[in-house]
């Protein structure tokens, strides 16, 4: 045994196998704490499971800074987003708001979509006309198109509220008004004939390049500016969001699933389930497993065989396949994984406690404790429980990663939370829309250094644990 | 005489162990009312056939929907579906024992049948096949490796070594599976991505083992890989502990080559312990079964349990609890067997 805290602190972070483990755990923590400040409890269930709100992002894009290796750009996805606009007051009453977007332009293809969403719009006379301009890197200037904004309906009273609960999305590249308008763009500016319906085939060429007959062309590299001007009738009318979508074929720091959800953010929303989970499975089971086992050991008798058999066939139970079949009865929530992770974890630190407790019952501590009239569990809590201390705290380490994976392979099975974003899960998609035959790698190789990377910490933190718990290991 | 009977015991022991599993089985099922879901789906299959049999005898509706009826009523009060689930668990266990537990909701055998008992005997090899050789293969590496590190504790190669169990330990085997498929399959193109032949499988029968060398070659290495850590790092534990015991130095006292120290010495001591951790690893490896199969498509047990739970197929995965058990329970009784034999001291 050691034979104070401070040694045994010193034996621990004398090896380089702890110091990684805690310089690991600490980013771990940090990146936990930091998800779940920076994202809402419901967004799980809101916003991650919810397709329709990933619908602007591109699908199953790899991560943007594939660029950096690759021959010809590609066009990282884009959304410029205005809330405040310039306003321009004429004598008549109406007013004019400017919302100016600027990109620069210099992938080497074309947008895969355009599109605007406008949101929340409120009017009290007559409905806002709203138009979109584009002034090219070579100067030139088009009309894209323009709309009205919904007319009251029969009986309705100002102001009158418009897209507020879902944001009104308008297609450009899919939009009559607009293959006409570049259509007439293209007479007027190239004197060549396109009919719109050839423009149809695919805007983006022509909004983003110089036209040209047949399939080559390549974009006008450089800085365009999207002008969204919203004309009203009264001066209290407004828009809280109006915002364009350039649809790219790469995203973020780690590219997009099939649903077009941002993998980064679920890796990120991973680490708190996947410690919660580790953590708190480990700690009930050790407390849980030491506590029967000590009692088991000092009490003896009944009590002890009834802890001895149960926790002997409990240990003979092939875990997995029991906990599929449960979780399957009882229904996937992350509750009742962690209840089913303890029912089947305990008896492993049962059975070595109660082999020390039972030397400890005949030391001589014990005895003198027992001579002046302890009550048992004040002997039990006292003075046999700090003496296993080490011991336990290693174990409980050592189960961490053991829980972070079972989570992870029943999530993996389709048996996972669905409320919560877990890396089992994020994978189990994956693998069931094909990931590995077409290569997504960004959509399968994180995720899984993710749940590598978590009980690589907790297995580190371990083996530093072992020369403090067994002293022959401390030699060298 | 005393290695009989303490193999008995264990044997004892271990049924035990099977039953009572199957008895909590049949308690949870019947409480969630799974158990009724999983007769009553016997009992439409049974009333389907007894429809098309009699319709050719009675061509009268009317008459027909009576008699189905009456059968379907003498159907459910013989499978006593009348009568609360708790009456019913000694005809339940025996139904599971049996594997007597229906046909399944989506799956079938290769040869047509859906009977629970027909699809998981015909999967059962296959998942035997890989994780024996799987077992055999990290056990022997292991302990090879082990005892070498055991005498070079500290060395560059022991902290290597230290870092690569660890590793070893956190990679869950699915995901080592799936990027194995990534490297091996989509990006190298030198393994298939799945399955147990090739289709359609080579008629000569050399050619049909090198097959299914090939196919097996990528989930072996995957499940080899999940365990060989922790049987390197625990060989070497349990040898360097009894490498620094008196009757060692006595051995090295007396000039004994190195190796005859090491591997009669040490390691016919360190042999117990060693396959206790190789008991120990079982469960987990039936586990790594499940999901390897699953990522490999590998036609075992694990890969029918997954199917099985995508489809909710209560009578399956029941047959499948109940026969990974058994499997387990067989398993470990073998093991046992090479424990008592190689180490006395546990003989009663």
């Amino acid at each position: 045994m050691i034979s104070s805290k401070k040694e045994a602190l010193r034996i621990f972070f004398s090896s380089s196998v702890s110091k990684m483990g805690i310089v690991l755990l600490i980013i771990l923590l940090a990146l936990s704490i930091y998800a779940l400040t920076a994202f809402p409890t419901e967004y799980g269930k809101l916003v991650w499971n919810n397709p329709k709100a990933w619908e602007n992002y591109p699908k199953s894009a790899p991560p943007s800074w594939v660029n950096l290796f690759a021959k010809s750009k590609l066009f990282e996805h884009k959304v410029l987003e205005s809330r405040e606009p310039v306003v321009f007051k004429a004598p008549d009453g109406t007013v004019k708001m400017l919302y100016y977007f600027d990109l620069d332009y210099d992938a080497d293809e074309f947008p895969k979509f355009f599109s605007m969403s406008v949101k929340d719009v409120r009017y009290w006379k007559s409905p806002p006309v709203i138009t979109l301009k584009l002034i090219r890197p070579d100067g030139k200037t088009i009309e894209l198109t323009s709309f009205i904004v919904s007319s009251p309906r029969a009986g309705e009273s100002p102001p009158y509220i418009r897209y507020q609960e879902e944001p009104f999305i308008l297609k450009i590249d899919s939009d009559v008004n607009v293959w006409r308008s570049i259509s007439l763009f293209i007479k007027d500016n190239y004197g060549i004939d396109f009919s719109p319906s050839e423009i149809s085939k695919n805007p983006e060429r022509f909004i983003f390049g110089s036209p040209v007959k047949g399939n080559l062309s390549s974009p006008l590299k450089g800085g365009y500016r999207f002008e969204v001007a919203v004309t009203t009738y009264d001066s209290k009318d407004a828009v809280s969001l109006i915002s364009l979508i350039l649809g790219g074929s790469i995203y973020g720091l780690l590219g997009t699933d099939i649903i077009g959800r941002d993998i980064a953010i679920g890796v990120l929303l991973g680490f708190p389930t996947s410690l919660f989970i580790g953590i708190v499975t480990s700690v009930i089971v050790t407390l849980v497993g030491c506590l029967l086992g000590i009692i088991g050991g000092y009490f003896g008798g009944k009590t002890d065989e009834v802890i001895q058999r149960s926790s002997d066939i409990v240990y003979n139970l092939p875990l997995l396949p029991l906990t599929i079949f449960l979780i399957f009865l009882m229904g996937s929530s992350i509750w009742n994984i962690v209840l089913l992770l303890i029912v089947f974890g305990w008896p492993g630190l049962t059975i070595v406690t109660r082999s020390i407790a039972l030397q400890l019952r005949e030391a001589a501590f014990i005895e003198a404790a027992k001579s002046y009239g302890s009550s048992p569990w004040r002997i039990i809590f006292r003075h046999m429980l700090p003496q296993v201390t080490p011991f336990i705290v290693a174990q409980m380490i050592f189960y961490v990663p053991t829980f972070i994976l079972l989570e992870a392979a029943l999530s993996f099975l389709g048996l996972g939370d669905p409320t919560l974003p877990t890396w089992g899960q994020m994978l189990e998609l994956g693998f069931r829309n094909g990931a590995i035959y077409l290569g997504l790698w960004w959509w399968i190789v994180p995720p899984g250094i993710m749940i590598v990377l978590t009980a690589f910490t907790f297995v580190l933190i371990a083996l530093g644990m072992e020369p403090v718990v067994n002293p022959r290991l401390r030699t060298r | 005489m005393s290695l009989l009977r303490t193999l008995t015991i264990r044997a004892v022991n271990l049924l035990l162990v099977l039953f009572l599993v199957l008895f909590l089985v049949v308690i949870i099922i019947g409480a969630t009312g799974t158990s009724d879901k999983i007769l009553m789906a016997i009992v439409r299959q049974e009333v389907s056939t007894y429809r098309q049999v009699t319709s050719r005898t009675i061509t009268d509706p009317e008459a027909l929907e009576k008699a189905v009826e009456t059968y379907k009523r003498e159907l459910i009060k013989a499978y006593g579906l009348d009568k609360p689930w708790y009456t019913r668990i000694g005809d339940m266990l025996r139904r599971i024992i049996f594997l007597d537990l229906g046909v399944s909701k989506s799956l079938q055998t290769f040869s047509g049948s859906n009977k629970v008992v027909d699809l998981i005997m015909e999967r059962l090899p296959n998942t035997v096949l890989l994780v024996t050789t799987a077992t055999i293969l990290s056990f022997v590496i292991g302990l090879l490796i082990g005892v070498k590190l055991a005498t070079a504790i500290g060395s560059r190669l022991d902290r290597a070594l230290t870092y690569f169990s660890a590793t070893s330990y956190a990679l869950p085997t699915w995901w080592t599976g799936i990027i194995f498929i990534l490297v091996f399959y989509f990006y190298l193109r030198i393994f298939p991505p799945g399955g147990m032949y090739s289709v359609p499988p080579p008629e000569d029968a050399l050619m049909r083992f090198l097959d299914l060398l090939w196919h097996a070659a990528l989930p072996i290495m995957v499940l080899v890989l999940a365990t060989v850590g922790s049987n390197i790092y625990v060989t070497r534990t349990v040898v360097m502990n009894i490498a620094q015991e008196d009757f060692v130095l006595a051995a090295r006292a007396k000039g004994l080559p190195e190796h005859i120290i090491r591997w009669r010495h040490i390691a016919r001591v360190a042999a117990p312990p060693i396959l206790t951790q190789l008991i120990l690893g079982l469960a987990g490896s039936i586990g790594g079964a499940i999901l390897t199969e699953t990522v490999f498509g590998w036609p075992g047990m694990g890969l029918l349990f997954y199917q099985a739970i995508v489809s909710s197929d209560e009578a399956l995965i029941l047959g499948l609890v109940y026969v990974f058990t058994l499997v387990y329970v067989i398993a470990r009784f073998v093991l046992e067997v090479f424990y008592v034999i190689l180490d006395p001291r546990v003989r009663i």
